[in-house]
Parts: structure tokens; C-alpha cells; sequence
């Protein structure tokens, strides 16, 4: 009611809520309009960013890396301690993984074999993420080993596995997208001290938090290691593979909303049609209102009022629908219907709204300004 | 006192290729607490005289005058205020607005005027016209002489100082339009006004103050 008591003190709003009220489904008709074409705009730009959020977290993980190996410059046949110092120094706040690899073969005591590339490092919970078991910060003793390879070979968490001469108990298996130096085959993640024959690092992982900062350390280490020509490293960042990932999605979601907007433009036409309508039937009333000393302005604004309220509960409704939509939405793209109270995406309920009431009034323009001006005399003999 | 005054008021209407002449050449004037009846077949320009009295229409040539100044240098907002401040209209349809309730077309002339609350004189009009126990009731709910009763109310809210009535018993029955008729004399004594009522009903002339007849635009 309070709303109400509010309106009664604004006249023109007073007048345009009785006058929807006179030919309900006529309003109710208009008012399904604007809820379609908000539900279509705000729904889709909420399926946009429910896609763009779980390609980044599928995919992301490739664009937020900089991987470094040695250069065709390079004194050495790796990376030297200093150089991981140094890259360490320059990569500030992102986990920088230094890793030894190798390849052998691991033989089952069912007399299976398969071959596996070998990685050595310490941080092993940065890179791998494990289906069973742990994935270790500190990775000192035991080994993890792919998914794939532990079922080809029998293997379970807790069985030993032989490297070099030495056991190691499997402490993880490492889910199948593993991100090692040569994804797709079955890896072995062992600890450093396994392969501390081997003097140089082979390979050194930068994980920053986005493909923009990898792209920033990616170029400060190239403009420190990489004087001229020279390639000392070799330094690989995903920085277009991100930007690809980025636009794409960009242009998925502005293809969406305008598909969208489409809906809402719809609608706008179909509030200019029924204002329209209405006010060439009210025409001899308007007249009269006129007559009685109603000011051009006040006829104006009663009818915008009119437009306005069709546009304001349309968008309500059509945010509320949307919302029920997004949480649907979110449950099958991302797995978690609460994303979608997010601002990035939950900015589609308030933009949905707001376009809706702005096309709602844009179309009251034309019959409010058509009713206010017509002469009294023409409208109270017609 | 004279509340308006018309001298030699010429009205053309476009027509086709050439130009309809409403009225030729009309002398016309109304004081306060008096009623003046404009009598006239259908086409003899009446409706086009109230408009032009009512400040709805502009005249081609000649002069209207409120309270001594000439209407014509009036732009559309001070005619609109005008005819807000001291002039009333009753229809012959009535025109009442179907959403709002008897009091509420009482007062709709001052509805947009937040500055003045015009309930109580709304309800005390409703009251003096006999329709102190309808004051809630919608249009459809009230029958046809009771709804000119409110239109009449309605006219007279905002203390006008003219009362212009367009065929005002052309939808009412013969007796209904007696009890109006009597209606309009009693306040236009009680509210001192002019009354300027357009007819065809030689019933009103029983009523009236002074007649003025009307053929083809001049006045007889």
C-alpha cells in the first residue's frame, strides 16, 4: 500500500496507475512484452558470462602460465639455480616451479609396462590436481602418477612404484588433463631428489593469477634474460591463446545480448502500439482534461507515467523470471547456481530493468506528446 | 459585471477548397448571476460560440475579451489557465473519467494543483447537489441525472466565474432535466456566476435569464 500512498501524492503517477487499471489485460498483455524481451536480455547475457566463466576455468589455466626452458643462447643445458633466483625475483607473487624431467618405463608386477615422461619438482600442488590422494606443497617423498597409467598398470594409492632404482609410494593420482611437459602420455611426478643427477633445471613454470600478469612476466623476463637477438631462454606465455579465448567469448556475448535486445525492442513496439491505442480511444477524456484547465505538461506526464509503470513492472517481473533462469543456467554451465548473485553476471537483472523501463518511456513518447497537443475541440468532438 | 465579452467575432474552418463560415460576425457578452440560453438548430454555430467563449478555440477576426483583455495575446498555458481559474464545463455527455470516483471527477480540475486541497469543497458541492451519499460511487455506478449532477459539481470547484453547459439535458429524459435545470438556476444565484448554456431544448428557455438565438452563425 505504501507504494500507493506515494503514487497519490504525485498526481500524474495517481492518474496513470488508475488508468492501467481500467483495461487489465490489455496492461497485463504489454506487461508479458517487457518481461520477454528483459528475461531474453538478461538471460543471455547471464548465459554469456556462465560460458565465458567456465571457459576460463577450463581453459584458463594454459593462458595464466609462462613456461621457460633454455635458449639457443644459453651457456647451459637447462636453467642454472641463479637463473630460477633471478626468474623467482622478477615473477614477484606468482609460484615459480622449477622442474628436472626425464622418461622411463614402469613395469607392473603383473608383468604390465608403460611409459610415463618423469617430472621432478617440489610444488607439486601448483601444477597437478589430483582425482585421488593429495597433490603436496612440498612434494619430499612418494610420487604421483597419472590416472590413466595407475589403471593400465593395476596401480592404486599407496602401492610403490620403482624409479631409477628407488621406490616411491604413490601419494596421488594426477587427474587426466595433467599439465606436464608432454601432456596426453602418463606421467610420474616424483621429488627433486630423484633427479638430482641431473645439474639443470629443464624447465621452470611461472603460474601468475591471469594471462594478463603471465603476459607481464613473461615480458620483463625476456627483456631481463634476452639482450638483443639473443635467446638465453626461451620464454612462452599463452598470451594469445588468452586474447583469443577472450574476444571470442566477447563476441559470443555481444552476439547474445543482441539477440536479446532484439526481444526488447519487440516489446517497445508493442508498449508504442497499446499506448497508442489507448489514448486515441481515451482521446474525448484527454479532451476534457484539457477543457477543465489540465496543462499540456500535466497530460504528458500522466501518460509517460503510464509507460514508465508498464516498463518499471514488466522489468520487475522480467528480473525476477531471469534470476530463476540464471540460477539454472549457472547450475548446468558452472555447476553453481549461486554465481549468478555475482556482479558480473547479476549486472544483467539491473541492465535488463533498466533497459525496460527506458524503452518503455521512449515509447510513451510519441502517443503522450500526440495526446497532450491534440487542440481540445478536435478531441471533445470526436 | 461582465465576465466575458465577444465583439464581432468571425470563425472560418478550412472546407475543401474554400472556407466555412461558423460564425459571422458575432456581438455576445455574459455577466455574472445570470444565465444566457444560445438557441440554435444543429449547424447554426453554437458549439463553435462556447468554444470560442470557453477559450477551447480562437476566433478568425474580432474580439474576445475576459475580464477586459483581449484573449488573443493569451499563449496555449495561459488559456489553459484560464479556463482552470474561472471558467467550468458541462458536457452534454457528461465526461466524467470512469477510474475515478464521484468526488475525485469533483475535483480533477485542481488534482494537478498540489498547492490547494479541494476535498471538502468537492464533498460539500456533491451535497448541495443531492449527492452526499454518493460520494464514492465510480460513474457506472451512478445513474445519467446524477452524473450531470457531478459534472455540474465538477464545473464549479474552482469557484468560476462562468458556467459553460454544452446541450446539458440532451441525454437526460424530460423530467431529469427539469431537476438539473433547476439545479444550475439555484447555484448560479448561491455561487454568483454567469451561466451560458447551448441548446436546442426549448425547455431551457423556461430558465433562462436572457435567450439568444442563433441561425447560420448570426445571432438573430
Amino acid at each position: 500500500m505504501s507504494v500507493v500512498d506515494a503514487l497519490w501524492r504525485v498526481p500524474s503517477a495517481q492518474m496513470a496507475w488508475r488508468n492501467l487499471g481500467r483495461n487489465r489485460i490489455r496492461t497485463a498483455l504489454a506487461t508479458l512484452g517487457i518481461v520477454i524481451g528483459v528475461v531474453a536480455i538478461a538471460s543471455l547475457g547471464m548465459a554469456g558470462v556462465a560460458l565465458q566463466q567456465q571457459a576460463q576455468s577450463d581453459l584458463g589455466g594454459l593462458a595464466d602460465e609462462v613456461t621457460i626452458s633454455a635458449g639457443q643462447d644459453a651457456d647451459a643445458a637447462g636453467l642454472t639455480d641463479a637463473q630460477v633466483d633471478q626468474i623467482r625475483s622478477l615473477a614477484g607473487d606468482a609460484d615459480v616451479i622449477p622442474q628436472k624431467s626425464n622418461s622411463t618405463r614402469l613395469s607392473s608386477r603383473s608383468g604390465g609396462e608403460a611409459r610415463v615422461s618423469v617430472t621432478a619438482l617440489t610444488q607439486a600442488s601448483a601444477l597437478y590436481n589430483v582425482s585421488a590422494g593429495v597433490s603436496p606443497d612440498r612434494l619430499q617423498s612418494g610420487a604421483l602418477l597419472s590416472e590413466s597409467t595407475a589403471t593400465e598398470l593395476g596401480l592404486g594409492l599407496g602401492d610403490p612404484v620403482e624409479y631409477d632404482g628407488r621406490q616411491y609410494r604413490i601419494r596421488g593420482l594426477v587427474a587426466s588433463e595433467g599439465q606436464g611437459q608432454f601432456g596426453g602420455a602418463g606421467e610420474l611426478v616424483v621429488p627433486v631428489s630423484a633427479l638430482a643427477d641431473q645439474r639443470y633445471y629443464d624447465s621452470v613454470t611461472v603460474v601468475a593469477d591471469d594471462g594478463d600478469e603471465a603476459t607481464e612476466i613473461g615480458d620483463a623476463l625476456d627483456a631481463e634474460f634476452n639482450a638483443g637477438d639473443e635467446q638465453v631462454l626461451n620464454i612462452r606465455t599463452s598470451a594469445s591463446i588468452q586474447s583469443g579465448i577472450s574476444s571470442f567469448l566477447e563476441t559470443l556475448s555481444l552476439a547474445l545480448l543482441g539477440v536479446g535486445s532484439i526481444s526488447l525492442f519487440v516489446a517497445s513496439v508493442a508498449i508504442l502500439n497499446v499506448m497508442l491505442m489507448s489514448t486515441i480511444e481515451r482521446r474525448g477524456e484527454i479532451g476534457v482534461l484539457r477543457a477543465v484547465g489540465i496543462r499540456r505538461g500535466e497530460v504528458l506526464r500522466m501518460i509517460l507515467a503510464e509507460a514508465a509503470f508498464l516498463g518499471a513492472v514488466g522489468g520487475l517481473a522480467g528480473a525476477g523470471v531471469s534470476l530463476a533462469v540464471g540460477l539454472v543456467i549457472f547450475q548446468l554451465l558452472a555447476g553453481d547456481p549461486l554465481l549468478v548473485l555475482d556482479w558480473a553476471s547479476s549486472q544483467y537483472l539491473v541492465y535488463g530493468f533498466g533497459f525496460a523501463v527506458v524503452a518503455s518511456v521512449l515509447s510513451g513518447v510519441y502517443p503522450a506528446w500526440k495526446a497532450a497537443n491534440d487542440p481540445p475541440v478536435e478531441s471533445l468532438r470526436g | 459585471m461582465t465576465v466575458i465579452g465577444l465583439e464581432d467575432v468571425v470563425k472560418r474552418y478550412p472546407s475543401g477548397e474554400g472556407y466555412v463560415e461558423a460564425l459571422k460576425g458575432v456581438d455576445f457578452h455574459a455577466d455574472r448571476g445570470e444565465m444566457v440560453t444560445v438557441i440554435g438548430p444543429s449547424g447554426s454555430g453554437k458549439s463553435t460560440l462556447l468554444n470560442v467563449i470557453g477559450l477551447l478555440d480562437t476566433p478568425t477576426e474580432g474580439t474576445v475579451r475576459h475580464h477586459g483583455r483581449d484573449v488573443s495575446e493569451f499563449t496555449e498555458d495561459e488559456l489553459t489557465e484560464e479556463r482552470r481559474s474561472s471558467i467550468g464545463f458541462v458536457f452534454q455527455a457528461f465526461h466524467l473519467l470512469p477510474m475515478l470516483t464521484a468526488t475525485e471527477n469533483v475535483e480533477l480540475p485542481s488534482m494537478w494543483d498540489t498547492s490547494v486541497d479541494r476535498r471538502d469543497r468537492a464533498v460539500d458541492l456533491l451535497e448541495r447537489v443531492g449527492l452526499g451519499d454518493r460520494l464514492e460511487h465510480t460513474p457506472d455506478q451512478l445513474s445519467g441525472g446524477q452524473r450531470q449532477r457531478v459534472a455540474i459539481a465538477r464545473a464549479l470547484i474552482n469557484d468560476p466565474e462562468i458556467v459553460l453547459a454544452d446541450e446539458p439535458t440532451g441525454n437526460l429524459d424530460q423530467a431529469t432535466g427539469r431537476t438539473i435545470l433547476e439545479e444550475l438556476t439555484r447555484l448560479k444565484a448561491e455561487e454568483d456566476v454567469a451561466i451560458v448554456a447551448v441548446t436546442h431544448d426549448e425547455q431551457l428557455l423556461d430558465y433562462a435569464d436572457r435567450v439568444v438565438r442563433i441561425v447560420d452563425g448570426v445571432v438573430q
